[in-house]
């Protein structure tokens, strides 16, 4: 087991860079999530701590060995990869016991270790069968148990679960979570998805076009994203977000978007804000979809945070209905934002108009009403329109 | 999806062209079993079946000589070049070094010369080095041009197989040596099998070198000696029928007993090509 370090790592192919000065610190057992679309360098900084990529620029350290030139067999990681890369030919018991052979483990040893690694993932009814005979989710966990079986300092894991269907993929983020805190030994996991990453990641690092945006708790994601392209990334459906301008409202300061104008409160309420420096100019804002609710079930909610607006869509999924409105003006620089053009499906949400609230389902809105939606103010987010750094 | 009377066109159509791609082959291993001697030309069954003509051909043509021969080159440059392939082919499909497109079109060149435009400088070097009218003098040009194909089939087979499984070896603490022979020949088996047929059946039928190159009756190899022991028998239908079907048969033989991998490996070189 080991910390593991990027110290300004960066990767260039061909003058295209991959990877730009990367500073991370994972500490020793812990399970950090590399997330982000693709093209944002996750996979790169995975394969230059394998040693499968050579390092442009900065180092890598694993424990207090700084391994930038090591090969990989001499680096002790494991890596599981996304196409499962299972040797073929071989069976599973074989394809556990290689890495232990090629690593002139004594043939006693091995028989012992790869049984011990198959009986963790429930493998050992399958060790005379050869991959294609065996189940995506078999493959799977064949090829975790072969990262598991020579217990490496560091598992490296790319895109693990992206093969699998949706319920074997939870399944297995459970199994993986489980067998990566019995063992305690220091993860990197890397994936495109925000819910694998928030729920498997004791902190996640969130990657755009090859430069780290944030590194941070899930939680610290969510409460308070660096930028507003972590706020736009975390979270599911994703962060409401125009163009509005702050306002002098009182002793206090409101924001104007749209239709709509809210109260963001005094200053002094919202002590680790830069906005008051941003009064009577344009800002991007940004609500998340739980934290808006329907008026009429959230009695007290002040006259100034509230909004009223048109249901046009309601969507009812039983524990919560998603209602969706006319919001305020898309965001001008959509640069800032998550890729339209991402995979992701809430991806296109930026350039939209249109805001979606996650209400109770109590509420009683249907589309076409005119309905109040009250906002905590706690739940405003602001960012610079030009940098999209998080102001507030 | 197809009707079917686009399956009964199918079949007629594939049916006429193996009819005229068997004709003439049918048409030599009918006429190996007519009675000896008989002038029977063209398509007719043989009343019996009469071996006679093999037993004849076998001890007039020298023809277990002549095989004799085939084998000891065909079996040392299959062996050879098939080495020698999986090796190069493993450093252009799966490495990056210096001058590597360089040297790999130079490898092509050997694809694309014909030996005939090689044949004559070539027999003038071997004689200078003493080799001519030895089995070195068919092994050695013949290992030369099956590396060129070799190196090519393995380069594309290697350039297609998923980078992963090397990168896995290489994690798993397996030097490039190890990568190569326990974790990509096994995965290759079917690409190399059938580059070993292909190299088998080139070298086999091989006749313009081993006519420039050797002149010892008992270094002749199988389509060289049946080249003479055409010339002898000019009129003797049967017995050249039968000598024909002797030296083709290996290839046939070989060639079934690997066809399941012979189809698998065409299939996935198709893919690759």
């Amino acid at each position: 087991m080991a910390t593991v370090r990027f110290e300004g790592a960066g990767k260039r192919f061909g003058g295209v860079d991959a990877l730009v000065d990367l500073h991370l610190d994972i500490e020793d057992g812990e399970l950090a999530v590399l997330v982000g679309p693709s093209g944002s360098g996750k996979t790169t900084a995975l394969r230059l701590l394998a040693g499968l990529e050579s390092i442009t620029s900065g180092h890598v350290w694993i424990g207090d060995k700084q391994v930038d030139a090591l090969p990989p067999r001499d680096r002790d990681i494991a890596m599981v990869f996304q196409d499962y890369a299972l040797y073929p030919q071989m069976t599973v018991y074989k394809n556990l016991a290689f890495g232990l052979r090629m690593r002139k483990v004594a043939p006693g040893d091995i028989d012992g270790q790869v049984l011990t690694a198959a009986k963790t993932l429930g493998l050992e009814d399958l060790l005379e069968r050869r991959p294609r005979e065996l189940s995506g989710g078999q493959r799977q966990r064949v090829a975790l148990g072969r990262a598991l079986v020579r217990q490496p300092q560091v598992f490296l894991m790319d895109e693990p679960l992206s093969n699998l269907d949706a319920k074997l993929r939870t399944q297995t983020r459970v199994e993986i979570a489980r067998i990566q805190r019995e063992f305690g030994i220091t993860t990197v996991y890397v994936t495109h998805d925000q819910i694998e990453a928030m729920t498997l990641g004791r902190r996640v690092a969130v990657m755009r076009d090859g430069r780290l945006q944030q590194f941070d708790s899930p939680k610290g994601l969510y409460d308070r994203p660096a930028n507003l392209f972590v706020a736009s990334f975390i979270g599911s459906p994703a962060m409401n977000i125009t163009e509005g301008s702050l306002e002098h409202a009182g002793d206090g300061l409101a924001i104007a978007f749209g239709d709509h104008r809210l109260a963001v409160g005094r200053p002094e309420s919202r002590p680790d804000d830069g906005i008051g420096a941003y009064a009577g100019r344009k800002v991007l804002l940004g609500i998340r979809p739980e934290a808006m609710a329907d008026a009429s079930l959230a009695l007290g909610t002040p006259e100034d945070r509230r909004m009223t607006v048109r249901v046009e869509l309601r969507e009812d999924v039983g524990s919560d209905v998603y209602a969706y409105f006319e919001g305020g003006p898309p965001v001008s620089n959509p640069g800032l934002a998550e890729s339209p053009t991402g995979d992701d499906d809430e991806a296109g949400g930026n350039r939209r108009r249109t805001f979606v609230a996650r209400l109770s389902p109590q509420s009683k809105a249907r589309e076409g009403d005119a309905i109040q939606i009250a906002i905590n103010d706690r739940a405003l987010f602001f960012f610079d329109p030009d940098t999209g750094v998080r102001i507030g | 999806m197809t009707g079917r009377g686009d399956r009964a066109v199918n079949y007629v159509i594939l049916a006429s062209f193996s009819l005229i791609a068997l004709y003439p082959v049918a048409g030599i291993v009918l006429a190996a079993f007519q009675p000896p001697g008989s002038a029977a030309g063209g398509f007719s069954l043989p009343s019996e079946l009469h071996l006679a003509n093999f037993a004849e051909a076998w001890t007039q043509g020298h023809f277990a000589s002549y095989l004799r021969s085939s084998l000891i080159v065909a079996v040392s440059v299959v062996f050879v070049s098939t080495l020698v392939s999986i090796m190069s082919g493993y450093a252009f499909g799966t490495m990056t070094f210096a001058g590597n497109k360089v040297l790999f079109y130079l490898f092509l060149l050997g694809l694309m010369v014909p030996l005939e435009g090689l044949v004559i400088p070539l027999y003038f070097d071997l004689r200078a080095l003493s080799l001519t009218d030895t089995y070195w003098a068919l092994i050695l040009p013949q290992i030369g041009l099956s590396v060129a194909f070799g190196t090519f089939w393995m380069r594309a087979f290697f350039l297609a197989t998923p980078r992963s499984l090397i990168e896995a070896a290489a994690i798993d603490g397996a030097r490039r040596w190890s990568i190569l022979w326990r974790v990509l020949v096994p995965f290759a088996r079917p690409a190399v099998l059938t580059m070993m047929v292909l190299i088998f059946m080139w070298t086999w039928n091989e006749f313009l070198l081993a006519l420039v190159m050797v002149s010892s009756e008992s270094l002749r190899t199988a389509p060289l000696g049946l080249a003479f022991f055409q010339g002898q028998h000019v009129s003797d239908v049967t017995l050249l029928a039968a000598g024909a079907v002797i030296v083709a048969l290996p290839v046939v033989v070989v060639y079934i007993f690997l066809q399941r991998h012979f189809i698998r490996g065409m299939i996935s070189g198709s893919v690759v090509g």
